[in-house]
């Protein structure tokens, strides 16, 4: 197994981190066009705790490497169930997400963490990522060592350009609400 | 927002997205959890989106998946709250 983590500040509040999450993968996002398509499979709101349990199916396409392929065959459209939680009392997004495409030979467990910075929780969000990867092909420990290292290397390109991406729609958002606040002002 | 799966199934997950930001930026994350704005735009969405889950057999690679994980995540993510 081998763990792949970073984590970074965002300078925007928790709230505006928390709305933008959603559309991480937007247009606005022109870093992370490897996620093609984002579907919510289901939504429920916990009554005693007001937590949003919120479950997602992301769906990638992005160049795999040839001997990749070529030893476990399959096409290059990935699918990933991602299971979330908002918990807005005490200001946690957890998103946990797992690998459904060769999930027999690969096991990617990945856990994002946003929460407000201690150092300044009303303008500033700390982002806290760590993922798991753990090559469950049988046989040579060379290969599954290749395996992970190459599955590694393409995870923290993926994260660093997610990142990036992800500043450009929280720009985005920030600048559309104002002119939306700005619209409603000007009608009242 | 982000395309769906389903191009068939675009216009109607965009107009959930829509509905579901707006309702967790201006009621949810301003106490009012219990309301529910989308449900109507949410399941209209998700039939047609099932459809397409089931032709490309992705909703039996979600049931193993659920069963394998969500268990031990929700476990964490409540012992944790």
């Amino acid at each position: 197994m081998k763990v792949f983590s970073s984590s970074c500040t965002f300078d925007y509040s928790w709230e505006e981190v928390s709305a933008a999450n959603w559309r991480k993968y937007c247009p606005w996002n022109d870093k992370s066009t490897h996620v093609v398509a984002v579907d919510t499979l289901s939504r429920s709101v916990d009554s005693s705790t007001g937590i949003l349990r919120t479950e997602r199916l992301i769906t990638c396409n992005q160049s795999v490497p040839q001997w990749v392929l070529s030893l476990f065959g399959g096409s290059a459209t990935s699918h990933v169930y991602e299971v979330s939680y908002v918990d807005p009392v005490s200001k946690v997004v957890t998103m946990c997400s797992t690998n459904l495409t060769w999930s027999n030979v690969l096991s990617v467990r990945e856990t994002v963490v946003y929460q407000p910075s201690p150092s300044d929780p009303h303008s500033t969000t700390q982002f806290n990522q760590e993922a798991k990867i753990t090559a469950l092909c049988g046989g040579w420990q060379k290969i599954k060592n290749k395996v992970e290292e190459a599955s590694v290397e393409r995870f923290s390109q993926n994260a660093k350009r997610g990142r990036e991406g992800f500043e450009a729609v929280l720009e985005m958002s920030r600048r559309v609400f104002s002119e939306q606040r700005e619209l409603d002002s000007n009608r009242l | 927002m982000a395309a769906s799966i389903a191009p068939e199934c675009n216009d109607i997950k965009e107009k959930y997205d829509t509905c579901f930001l707006k309702w967790y930026s201006e009621k949810y994350l301003r106490g009012n959890t219990t309301s529910n704005d989308c449900e109507e735009l949410f399941t209209k969405y998700k039939t047609c989106l099932n459809v397409v889950l089931k032709e490309k057999g992705i909703d039996s690679m979600l049931e193993d998946a659920r069963k394998s994980t969500t268990k031990e995540i929700d476990a964490e993510t409540l012992r944790r709250g």
